[in-house]
C-alpha cells in the first residue's frame, strides 16, 4: 500500500510541476509582434449597428471605415472612404468615393455598398440599435459607381459627426447574404485590421490588413496581431499587465495607475474622456404622479443645495484623479455649444445648509440615491450630502434596471454618467435628456424649445446661442448637478508607442513597438 | 432494485419540473426583461415592441409552458443579448466549468483521503489535529477571498501561475484549489468517521489477528468500505461545486457557465440565466440520483424504503 | 455546500456521527454539559471567537472614535500600523474614501452578525415547520417535505440568490429575506429525523392519549426536546449565512454601500488589493475568524449536548 501511495503522490507532484512550468503562460508582447489588450465589457455582437458599447466603437474603428474621418487632434472632418464631399443644399450631401478600396475578402468597395449599408441603417424596420445616428437619413441614392447622394429628412447639423463617428460601411454582397447575426461573428470591412478569430464574449484576434488603402488618413497599421480579451475585473487586468500577460489596459483607477507608473516596465498616460458624471433630480415632480408621497427636489433651493453640497473638486482631484475637472454646465466642455458661462455652484456646505433651511428642511431630509457605476464616487457623494443633512441611502443597480425604474417615475435622485458616444456636440448629451424624453425629470418647455432650435438649425451661431441659453437655464434652475469629467488612465508596456485621445477611442492602428 | 430505480426516476423528473417552474417564476417576477433587451437609449415604444415581440406581455404561466415545451425539445431559447441559441453558448462554455468542477473534486479527494485515513489511524494525535484544523479552516474561509490571496501571492508576487483565463492547464491550478478546498472538510470527516467505524469492526480485528500486513488491511478492507459513502457524497459535491463556480469563475475570469451566468445576470439576459439554473439543477438531481442508486446498490437496506 | 457531510441528501444515510437509533437520555444534563464544555477545546475557542466579535459589535462606539461613514478624501489609503508608513492614528489604515478601516471593521461586525442571525431565524422558522411536520405526520406529508427539500437542494443557491437580488435591487432586507429562504434545508433535514425519534417516545403517545391538540403536542411536547439540535444547526447556519452574504456582497449583489459589510469591504478593497493588500486581508481574516468561531461553536455544541458516549 505504501508503494502505491508513493506512486500516486509522485504522479501528482510530477503533473503539477509539468503543468506549472512546461505549460507556462503565453507571455505577451513585442517579441511575437502580438499586442495583448483587455476590455471590461464583452461585446454582444461585432456588428457596430447592433451594439452601443464603447468597445463596439473601438472595434469598429479598427475593422471598418466610415465615409468621413474626424482628425482627433484638429477635430476637422476629412474624407476617408469618401474622396470628397459637398453640401448640395441643406438636405443633400454629395459624396464621391475613393476608387480601389478593397474589403478584406478582396472585393472592391463601391457606391452599392454605401447605398446598401446606410439605407439599411436608416430603415427603422431593420431595428438597428444605433438608430439615433442614422435616422436623420431619408435616403441614400446611387449617382454613379463611385458617387452617392445622401438625402436628409430635415436640416441636421450633426450629420458629418455621425457619418464619421458612427455608420461604418459594410460589404453589400456579404452582409446581405449572411445577415447581421452571422456578420456579428465574422465581420468583414475595409479597415486596417482583419478579424482572424472570434470566441464570442471571450477573445477576438485581429491581424494587420496588408492591403489597407495607402492614402487613408488613419495611416497604415504597424503591429501584426492584436489579441483582444474580455476581463471584467479591473484588478485582474492590472495584475496581468504587471506580470506581462497584457500589454495595454485602460480606465485604470487613479490609485493603481499611480502605482503602475512607478513600475519600470509600464507607462501610464491619463487621458480625459468625453464622459461626465452628474446628479439628476426630479424637479418636475414626475415621481409624485407615480405614487411617491413627497418630492423635495421640486424646490429650487433644495436642488441648489445639492449643487453646493457636493465637493466636485475634491472628488475630481482625489478619486477620479488625473486630468478630471469639475463641471458646472450640463455637457462636456469640448462639445460644440457647451458654454461655460453658467451659474457655478462652488463647494459651500454652509450655504447648502442655509438653502435647505430656507426650503423648509432645517434638519435635512432622507432620500435614496440610485447609481449604476463607480460605487466609490457615489459613496463619496453620499458622504458629502450627509454632511449637510441630506441622508441619502445609496442603491446601486444594473444600468438596465435603473433605467427601467427611472422611466417608471420611481427615481427622484440618481448619480448617472453619459459619454455622448464620443460625439463632440451638445445635441448628443443635453438634447438627449431635456427634450421631454421619458427620463427627462426637468420637463421644462423653455429648455426643450431652446434645445430643439439648436438641434435643427444649420447656422452654427444660431445653434450656439440657443444652446447657451438652454444650458444657462438648466444651471440656474439646478435641474442637474453636473459633477466632473471622467479620466481614462491608459496603462501599457514601455515597449509600446501609443497615443490616447480625449474621445476615448484608442487607436491601435497607429500604435507601434518601440 | 428496478422498482426502486423507477420510483427514484419519477421523483427526479418531478424535481426537475418543479425546479424549472420555481426558477422561471423567481426570475420573471424579479425584473422586467423587456427594458433590458431594448438596450441603452431605447424609447418607450421600442421597449413595448420588445415586450410584445418576445411575448413578455402574456400571462407568466403561459410563458412558462411555452418555455418548458421548447426546453423539452432541446430548445432553450435565444440569448437576446448575443442573438445566439442559449444551448450553443452553454455548450461552448460548459467544458471549462466541468474541467474546473472535476479537478476541484479530484483535488478535494486527493487531500482528504490521505488526511482522513491518517487521522483515523492515529485518532486524537497531532496528525488528527492537523487534519482537523485544515478541515475546519476550509469551511470557514470564503473561497473568493482565498482565490484573491492566491492571486496576490502565487500570481503577482511569485509569478508562478497565470492569473486569469483558461488557456492552459496551469490556468486551472489556483481556481481548482480555491474551489476544491471548500469541499475538503466534508470528505475528510466522512472518511475519518467511516474509517474509525470500520477499523473498530470485527472483521478488521480478525484480519489483524490473522497477521495480515497493516497496510494491506487498511487499503483492502478498511478504506474500501469507508469509501463507499464518499462516492455518493462526491456526486452531490460535484453538483454543489458546479453551482459554486459562479464566484470562482468570476475571480479568475474563467469563461465557464458560472461566469456566463454572472455576466448574464448583470445584463438581464434572462433566458441564459434560466437555462443555467435549470442545467445546474438537472446536473445536481441526476448526480444525486446516481449517488442514491449507487448507495442502494451497495447497501440493500436502502432499497426497502 | 458542505452540509452534505452531515446529511447526504434526504434519501441518503444518516450521518455516522449522529446518534442514530440511540435513546436520547440526559441524566443530569446541566452538569454533564458544563463539564464537557470546559474540556472541549473547539467549543472554547469557538465561544471565545464568537463572544469577542459579539462584544466588538455591542461596544463598537467605545472601540473606535471614528464614524465608519465619515469620509476624508485627503486621507485616503493610509496604510495600517504594521506598514512602515502606518500610524496609530488609524491602526488598520483607511480605505479608498479615507474612512477609518478599524471603525469600518468594528461596525461591520454588527452587519455580519445581524445578517447571519436574521437569515438563520427565517431559515429556522421555515425549516422547523417543514421538518417537524414531516417527522410528526409522516406518510404523505413526509414525502412532500422530502420533495420540497430535494427541490431546494437542487437549486444552485448562490446563483439564484445573485440573480434574484440583482433583479430586485440589493439592500440588507432583500439579502436577508432571499438568503433566509434559501438556507433552511439543514434545519428541515435534521429536524425531520429528530422529530421522528422524539415522536416514538412514550410521553408523546401519552399526550396524544390525553387528547392534547396536534399543535400543542408539536410545540409544547416535541419542540423543547429538539432545542439542542436547533441550537447546533442555528449556530452553523449563522456561519453559512455570513459566508453567503459575503459572497453576494463580493459579487456586488448584496448589501449596498456605504454600509460596512465585511464581504462588501473585500469587494471594495479588491480593486486595490495589488498595492494595498490590507484592504482585503483585514476583513477577510475577520470573516474567517467569525465563521470559524461559529463552526467550532456549533460542532462543540453538538458534541457537548450529544447523548452519552457520543462526545
Amino acid at each position: 500500500m505504501r508503494k502505491g501511495w508513493r506512486k500516486v503522490l509522485m504522479g501528482v507532484v510530477a503533473t503539477v510541476i509539468t503543468v506549472v512550468f512546461v505549460a507556462a503562460p503565453v507571455q505577451a508582447g513585442k517579441k511575437d509582434d502580438t499586442l495583448n489588450i483587455a476590455f471590461t465589457k464583452e461585446l454582444e455582437t461585432l456588428d457596430r449597428y447592433f451594439n452601443t458599447a464603447r468597445e463596439g466603437i473601438v472595434f469598429a474603428r479598427h475593422v471598418f471605415d466610415n465615409l468621413l474621418w474626424r482628425d482627433p487632434k484638429t477635430f476637422e472632418y476629412k474624407p476617408l472612404l469618401a474622396k470628397s464631399y459637398r453640401w448640395v443644399d441643406n438636405l443633400t450631401l454629395e459624396v464621391t468615393l475613393r476608387k480601389g478600396v478593397k474589403f478584406h475578402d478582396g472585393t472592391e468597395m463601391t457606391a452599392d455598398d454605401v447605398v446598401y449599408t446606410l439605407n439599411f441603417a436608416a430603415n427603422p424596420a431593420n431595428k438597428v440599435k444605433t438608430q439615433r445616428y442614422s435616422n436623420w437619413i431619408k435616403k441614400v441614392v446611387k449617382e454613379g459607381p463611385y458617387k452617392v447622394k445622401i438625402l436628409l429628412k430635415t436640416p441636421f447639423p450633426a450629420a458629418l459627426e455621425f457619418l464619421s463617428g458612427a455608420n461604418p460601411i459594410y460589404p453589400k454582397h456579404y452582409y446581405a447574404k449572411v445577415g447581421p447575426k452571422k456578420f456579428g461573428l465574422k465581420p468583414i470591412g475595409t479597415g486596417p485590421y482583419k478579424v482572424a478569430e472570434v470566441e464570442p464574449g471571450k477573445r477576438i484576434v485581429l491581424v494587420k490588413n496588408p492591403d489597407y488603402f495607402k492614402d487613408s488618413p488613419k495611416g497604415q497599421p504597424h503591429i501584426g496581431k492584436i489579441v483582444w480579451r474580455t476581463l471584467p475585473e479591473k484588478n485582474t487586468q492590472v495584475a496581468e499587465l504587471m506580470t506581462g500577460g497584457l500589454d495595454w489596459i485602460w480606465m485604470v483607477p487613479p490609485d493603481q495607475a499611480k502605482k503602475l507608473a512607478a513600475m519600470p516596465n509600464i507607462k501610464v498616460i491619463a487621458a480625459e474622456t468625453m464622459r461626465i458624471g452628474y446628479l439628476t433630480m426630479d424637479a418636475a415632480g414626475v415621481t409624485l404622479k407615480h405614487g411617491m408621497k413627497n418630492d423635495p427636489f421640486t424646490k429650487l433651493k433644495v436642488r441648489q443645495a445639492v449643487n453646493y453640497a457636493v465637493n466636485r473638486e475634491a472628488i475630481a482631484k482625489n478619486l477620479v484623479g488625473g486630468q478630471s475637472k469639475p463641471v458646472y454646465s450640463a455637457c462636456f466642455p469640448s462639445q460644440f455649444g457647451c458654454t461655460q458661462d453658467v451659474v457655478k455652484y462652488e463647494y459651500n456646505p454652509a450655504k447648502a445648509r442655509k438653502l435647505l433651511a430656507e426650503a423648509g428642511y432645517p434638519d435635512g431630509f432622507t432620500t435614496t440615491l440610485y447609481g449604476y457605476r463607480n460605487r466609490d464616487f457615489a459613496a463619496a457623494i453620499v458622504g458629502d450630502l450627509a454632511a449637510v443633512g441630506i441622508k441619502a441611502k445609496l442603491v446601486m443597480m444594473k444600468y438596465s434596471a435603473l433605467r427601467e425604474k427611472l422611466r417608471g417615475g420611481k427615481v427622484q435622485f440618481a448619480f448617472l454618467t453619459w459619454g455622448s458616444y464620443s460625439i463632440n456636440d451638445v445635441s448628443a448629451i443635453t438634447s438627449n435628456f431635456f427634450e421631454f424624453q421619458e427620463d427627462d425629470l426637468a420637463r421644462d418647455p423653455v429648455v426643450r424649445d431652446l434645445l430643439l432650435k439648436g438641434d435643427t438649425s444649420i447656422d452654427p451661431k444660431v445653434r450656439k446661442e440657443a444652446y447657451r441659453k438652454a444650458l444657462q437655464r438648466i444651471a440656474a434652475q439646478a435641474y442637474w448637478a453636473p459633477l466632473f469629467t471622467y479620466v481614462s488612465n491608459n496603462c501599457f508596456t514601455k515597449d509600446l508607442d501609443f497615443t490616447p485621445y480625449p474621445d476615448a477611442v484608442p487607436r491601435f492602428y497607429q500604435a507601434r513597438w518601440k | 432494485m428496478l422498482q426502486y430505480t423507477l420510483k427514484r426516476l419519477v421523483v427526479t423528473f418531478f424535481v426537475i419540473l418543479v425546479v424549472s417552474l420555481v426558477s422561471f417564476m423567481l426570475i420573471r417576477v424579479s425584473g422586467d426583461p423587456a427594458i433590458a433587451l431594448a438596450g441603452e437609449g431605447a424609447t418607450q415604444q421600442e421597449i413595448e415592441y420588445v415586450r410584445h415581440h418576445y411575448g413578455f406581455d402574456r400571462p407568466l404561466i403561459i410563458q412558462y409552458v411555452d418555455w418548458a415545451k421548447k426546453a423539452l425539445q432541446g430548445d432553450l431559447g435565444e440569448s437576446p443579448y448575443f442573438n445566439e441559441p442559449v444551448l450553443k453558448m452553454i455548450r461552448e462554455r460548459i467544458g471549462v466549468t466541468m474541467t474546473l468542477g472535476v479537478s476541484a473534486l479530484l483535488f478535494a479527494l486527493f487531500v482528504s483521503i490521505p488526511l482522513g485515513v491518517l487521522a483515523s489511524i492515529r485518532p486524537n494525535t497531532w496528525i488528527d489535529r492537523v487534519a482537523l484544523t485544515i478541515s475546519v479552516m476550509g469551511q470557514a474561509m470564503p473561497s473568493f477571498w482565498f482565490g484573491l490571496i492566491m492571486i496576490i501571492f502565487f500570481g503577482v508576487t511569485l509569478r508562478w501561475l497565470p492569473i486569469s483565463g483558461s488557456g492552459s492547464p496551469a490556468h486551472y491550478v489556483m481556481p481548482t484549489i480555491a474551489l476544491g478546498y471548500y469541499a475538503t472538510p466534508a470528505f475528510m470527516r466522512l472518511i475519518r468517521s467511516g474509517m474509525l467505524e470500520v477499523l473498530s469492526s470485527d472483521h478488521i480485528r480478525t484480519a489483524r489477528a490473522k497477521g495480515l500486513r497493516w497496510g494491506k488491511i487498511l487499503y483492502k478492507h478498511a478504506l474500501r468500505n469507508a469509501i463507499i459513502p464518499v462516492v455518493a457524497l462526491a456526486a452531490v459535491q460535484l453538483g454543489f461545486m458546479l453551482g459554486g463556480s459562479i464566484v470562482i469563475e468570476s475571480v479568475f475570469a474563467l469563461h465557464g457557465i458560472g461566469y456566463l451566468a454572472w455576466v448574464s445576470i448583470g445584463r438581464s439576459d434572462l433566458p441564459v440565466v434560466q437555462a443555467i439554473i435549470l442545467l445546474l439543477s438537472m446536473i445536481y438531481v441526476v448526480l444525486t440520483f446516481l449517488g442514491d442508486l449507487l448507495n442502494a446498490f451497495l447497501d440493500p437496506r436502502i432499497r426497502v424504503r | 455546500m458542505s452540509d452534505a457531510a452531515t446529511h447526504p441528501g434526504p434519501n441518503g444515510a444518516v450521518a455516522p456521527d449522529e446518534g442514530l437509533g440511540r435513546q436520547v437520555v440526559f441524566p443530569t444534563p446541566g452538569q454533564v454539559m458544563r463539564m464537557r464544555m470546559r474540556h472541549h477545546k473547539g467549543f472554547i475557542f469557538g465561544a471565545v471567537f464568537v463572544l469577542a466579535i459579539f462584544l466588538m459589535a455591542v461596544f463598537a462606539p467605545m472601540l473606535t472614535s471614528y464614524n465608519p461613514y465619515t469620509q476624508h478624501l485627503s486621507h485616503r489609503l493610509v496604510p495600517p500600523v504594521w506598514d512602515a508608513k502606518g500610524t496609530w492614528k488609524h491602526p488598520l489604515g483607511t480605505d479608498n474614501l479615507g474612512r477609518d478601516y478599524l471603525s469600518r471593521l468594528v461596525y461591520g461586525s454588527r452587519v455580519s452578525l445581524l445578517i447571519g442571525f436574521s437569515c438563520m431565524l427565517i431559515a429556522m422558522v421555515i425549516g422547523t415547520l417543514l421538518g417537524m411536520s414531516a417527522g410528526y405526520f409522516g406518510g404523505k406529508v413526509d414525502m412532500l417535505v422530502g420533495f420540497i427539500i430535494t427541490v431546494r437542494l437542487a437549486l444552485p443557491a448562490v446563483l439564484v440568490a445573485v440573480a434574484v437580488v440583482a433583479l430586485i435591487g440589493g439592500s440588507m432586507q432583500v439579502v436577508i429575506l432571499v438568503l433566509g429562504c434559501l438556507i433552511w434545508d439543514r434545519f428541515a433535514v435534521v429536524l425531520r429525523t429528530s422529530t421522528q425519534q422524539v415522536c416514538s417516545m412514550d410521553y408523546v403517545d401519552a399526550a396524544r392519549a390525553a387528547g392534547c391538540s396536534t399543535l400543542r403536542i408539536m410545540f409544547r411536547e416535541i419542540l423543547p426536546n429538539l432545542f439542542n439540535n436547533l441550537m447546533v444547526i442555528a449556530t452553523l447556519e449563522i456561519g453559512r449565512a455570513i459566508l453567503l452574504e459575503a459572497a453576494l456582497s463580493f459579487l456586488g449583489m448584496g448589501v449596498q454601500p456605504p454600509t460596512p459589510s465585511w464581504g462588501l469591504m473585500i469587494s471594495e478593497g479588491k480593486e486595490y488589493m495589488l498595492f494595498q493588500p490590507y484592504l482585503i486581508t483585514v476583513p477577510g481574516v475577520a470573516l474567517f475568524i467569525l465563521v470559524l468561531g461559529m463552526n467550532l461553536l456549533g460542532d462543540g455544541l453538538r458534541d457537548v449536548t450529544a447523548p452519552e458516549g457520543q462526545a
